[in-house]
């Protein structure tokens, strides 16, 4: 992430939280916060029990962030970059904030003409194929409810097809009961990954499996006269599992249900 | 192949319950922002190395990033950091933690660290690597800490060991390892029940006496490397040094050493002079008296150590030989006439001596200087008297020692840095901390080992220190201090020395400690000329190891510090 993506991310960020940019000269902006921004991010529950206790007026702090390097020194305000704390923090407060959606297609028709939307669940997924390394890999799976086409870049032909989304029925719109259940949809995102792992390539896993090995034939000859084998050698050996084990990991980022006019997601 | 899947089921759950409950929903525009955060969060490849991007502040060197890689990519993250002292381990250290913490391998991490190191170390990983590490305090919790730093004579404690042992660390560091090379120890057997991940050992010191000593740290990092011990000891027990081309490849696919001139950093120049000073008329009488009765009546003292004691001390000042002489005397029990005698002569020479000349130099020498200055003692006598002279002179200064605790070390590094002249340490205090921002030191009296000389030079010759480093060496005419400095420090080069050399010499040398031969010479020769004899021949045991260092290995480098 570049210092000018996270100035704009930054500022997307506290502006859809409804917090006032006091200044901002895209190098360093400052930040009014409310109530529920101080409480998330400044780490002072004691002055907000305090406050709340004895009924006074809250006084939310004021942050400026620096994101242009040269500033340093010259601007009173928090340096940000990537890998600062209080962009981590920013971004755990987003995980908890964007995590579900419901969303509409706004596509109004007439009285006499009511638009069909039909419901699709999206999921945006990290598998992570971990040993002694790591390597993540992002996809955003759409699953139609109605007739379970699937679809592998979803949340991207949101983009491509320029799908205007409201949080709201569009006027004059009606939604179909998924003839799929959610439960279904993600059952089958589930097998659909489970077979693409099935088919990946795993020389990662071979090869940590082999280092594994390894080190652990050492460790068999280390302990080979003792006739009685002692704790520290099982330690050893699970923490050799621990290290090398290969395993994958899928989790949910976020996702929920998008209701689409029936072709929105043909490409164009 | 068969794969283990885990799915994270968490997401599911909350969302059926909110198409249940018909939302709460998110905001369009913080879904995607938690999209693109996860986008950036995410490791494209199982290689290289993401913690640079996350560290844009840090600026590493060429050599500590090809470190990280390296442990990281060939050595499955176990490996013996050995780089020579000042090449920034703690940053290697720091990089490569830091790196498994961002592909989330890494959470639970036990960092062990002499006492005195403890909070520089959780200084460094926080405002440098933005790790929250966290310096154990009384009741803290092993459990809920993820990345706690303490000392392992702490940690080896009941009832902090058991439950230390219990835990599953995915990290463990320890520095200054080589105070592991012994495998009977408690802090041996301590490290080797650490359950443990992924490991890195410190020092710049991995063999200082014995081969036995690298089968240790290699075994407590990857047992069976070096196969048994059995088998370790039938091979090699009869070398000194690492020359067999099998272990040495051995050893390097679990050890990194770089070297300062690998580095290709410009260090800044090292400048040393040899100050002599005369001794007093009356602190001559005292040194003499004790040479006298060493040659009279060493029956007295059972031990002729204590004489080598006491004329060292006699050399730096009477505070110090004092306070040996008082202790002799309340620990001895039923002391003979003859020793009661001895006490009392020597006291009463300690009363006549009106002045201090090595004092008096040093003061000299810090006024002339006028900038920051350390000085280093081996004795707590000397250092209390020193900051009391130097007072006297209108010299404002710190002591430093290794009983202070952590807070008060570091707030004394601090009044040195803004407010005083002098920073006076004894040799315990003068582990790990970093003095860069002086380049003048005195070395009040001399330690016999020449690494622990090494470790004094290298707090303020390091990473940072900008100007060129001065080093002055105290020694007095005529004792046994000139005969340490002349016959052996200066015979050997071992200022001009590149750090780090003369270990490598040392563990070539077949005869084990440097320190012992010392005092065996002292102890032992009956006459001054003996004396000499003997330190002539052990410079020149120490010649030809050197020469066969620049017959072998380095034959190529041109090595002109060395001429």
């Amino acid at each position: 992430m570049q210092q000018q993506e996270i100035h704009s991310y930054l500022k997307n960020f506290f502006t859809t939280n409804n917090c006032i940019i006091e200044q901002d000269n895209g190098k360093y902006m400052t930040v009014q916060l409310t109530i529920e921004m101080d409480k998330l991010l400044m780490n002072r529950p004691f002055y907000w029990h305090y406050i709340e206790k004895i009924g006074a007026e809250p006084n939310p702090q004021k942050i400026t962030f620096i994101t242009d390097f040269n500033e340093l020194g010259k601007t009173k305000g928090e340096l940000i970059h990537f890998g600062s704390p209080r962009l981590h923090q920013i971004f755990n407060v987003i995980k908890k904030q964007g995590g579900f959606i419901r969303l509409f297609e706004n596509k109004s028709g007439s009285p006499n003409l009511n638009v069909p939307l039909y419901p699709w669940l999206c999921l945006n997924v990290k598998i992570s194929y971990i040993c002694d390394h790591r390597k993540d890999r992002l996809q955003s799976y759409g699953v139609n409810l109605m007739n379970g086409t699937i679809i592998y870049d979803f949340h991207d032909q949101l983009f491509t097809n320029q799908i205007h989304l409201v949080a709201k029925m569009p006027d004059f719109a009606f939604t179909f009961t998924p003839l799929i259940k959610p439960q279904s949809g993600i059952r089958r995102i589930k097998q659909l990954i489970e077979n693409e792992i099935a088919t990946d390539d795993h020389t990662w896993a071979e090869d940590a499996k082999k280092r594994w090995a390894e080190d652990a034939k050492l460790l068999d000859a280390f302990f080979e006269d003792e006739e009685e084998r002692p704790e520290r050698y099982y330690i050893e050996k699970e923490a050799l599992k621990n290290q090398y084990e290969p395993k994958i990991h899928v989790s949910i980022i976020n996702g929920g249900i998008f209701y689409l006019t029936q072709h929105s997601l043909i490409k164009k | 192949m068969e794969l283990n899947i885990h799915f994270d089921d968490s997401w599911i759950e909350t969302f059926l319950h909110k198409l249940e409950q018909d939302g709460p929903w998110s905001n369009w525009n913080l879904y995607n922002l938690a999209l693109e955060a996860e986008k950036n969060l995410i490791i494209p490849d199982f290689h290289g190395l993401q913690a640079p991007k996350f560290l844009p502040e840090l600026k590493p060197l060429p050599h500590q990033i090809e470190t990280a890689q390296r442990v990281i990519e060939n050595m499955n993250g176990k490996a013996i950091l050995a780089d020579e002292v000042g090449l920034g381990k703690t940053i290697e250290a720091g990089l490569i933690l830091k790196e498994y913490m961002i592909r989330g391998l890494v959470k639970k991490v036990l960092i062990l660290v002499p006492a005195s190191l403890v909070s520089q170390w959780v200084w460094e990983l926080n405002s440098k690597f933005h790790i929250p590490a966290i310096g154990y305090r009384k009741n803290y919790s092993w459990e809920h800490t993820d990345v706690m730093v303490t000392s392992i004579d702490t940690a080896k404690r009941s009832p902090h060991k058991e439950t230390i042992l219990e835990l599953d660390y995915d990290f463990v560091i320890i520095d200054e390892a080589h105070k592991l090379k012994n495998h009977k120890t408690r802090n041996y057997e301590f490290a080797q029940n650490l359950k443990k991940k992924f490991c890195l050992l410190l020092t710049a010191t991995p063999i200082q006496n014995r081969i036995e000593e690298i089968f240790n740290l290699v075994s407590l990092l990857k047992p069976g490397h070096l196969g048994t011990y059995k088998e370790f000891l039938e091979k090699y027990k009869n070398k000194h040094s690492v020359d067999d081309k099998h272990l040495k490849e051995l050893i390097n696919k679990v050890m990194i050493r770089n070297r300062r001139q690998d580095t290709k950093i410009e260090w800044t120049k090292r400048k040393v002079e040899t100050i002599l000073i005369d001794l007093s008329k009356e602190e001559r009488e005292l040194y003499d008296a004790i040479t006298k009765f060493k040659q009279e009546h060493n029956e007295i003292l059972n031990n002729a150590f204590s004489i080598l004691t006491l004329q060292r001390e006699a050399c730096s000042s009477k505070e110090a030989i004092f306070v040996t002489l008082k202790n002799m005397l309340d620990k001895a029990e039923n002391p003979s006439k003859n020793f009661q005698q001895f006490i009392q002569s020597m006291m009463e020479l300690i009363q006549k001596i009106q002045v201090n000349s090595k004092a008096e130099k040093a003061l000299e020498l810090i006024q002339s200087i006028n900038d920051k200055v350390i000085i280093f003692t081996e004795y707590r006598a000397t250092q209390l008297y020193l900051q009391w002279y130097l007072k006297q002179h209108g010299i404002s200064s710190v002591p430093f020692r290794g009983g202070f605790r952590r807070g008060k070390k570091d707030w004394m590094k601090e009044l040195f840095q803004n407010h005083a002249q002098v920073f006076i340490a004894t040799e315990a205090g003068g582990e790990g901390i970093n003095l860069q921002f002086c380049n003048h030191m005195i070395n009040f009296d001399l330690p016999w080992n020449p690494m622990r000389l090494e470790q004094r030079i290298g707090r303020i010759h390091r990473l940072g220190q900008e100007k060129d480093v001065r080093i002055y060496n105290f020694a007095t005419k005529n004792t046994v201090e000139e005969h340490i400095l002349k016959l052996l420090y200066e015979k050997i080069n071992l200022f001009e020395r590149v750090i780090g050399e003369l270990d490598e010499i040392l563990t070539k040398l077949e005869f084990g400690k440097l320190e012992d031969h010392l005092i065996d010479i002292f102890t032992t020769s009956e006459t001054e000329g003996e004396m000499k004899i003997k330190m002539e021949n052990l410079t020149a045991m120490i010649e030809l190891a050197e020469s066969i260092k620049e017959d072998g290995n380095y034959a190529t480098a041109g090595n002109s510090q060395l001429s």
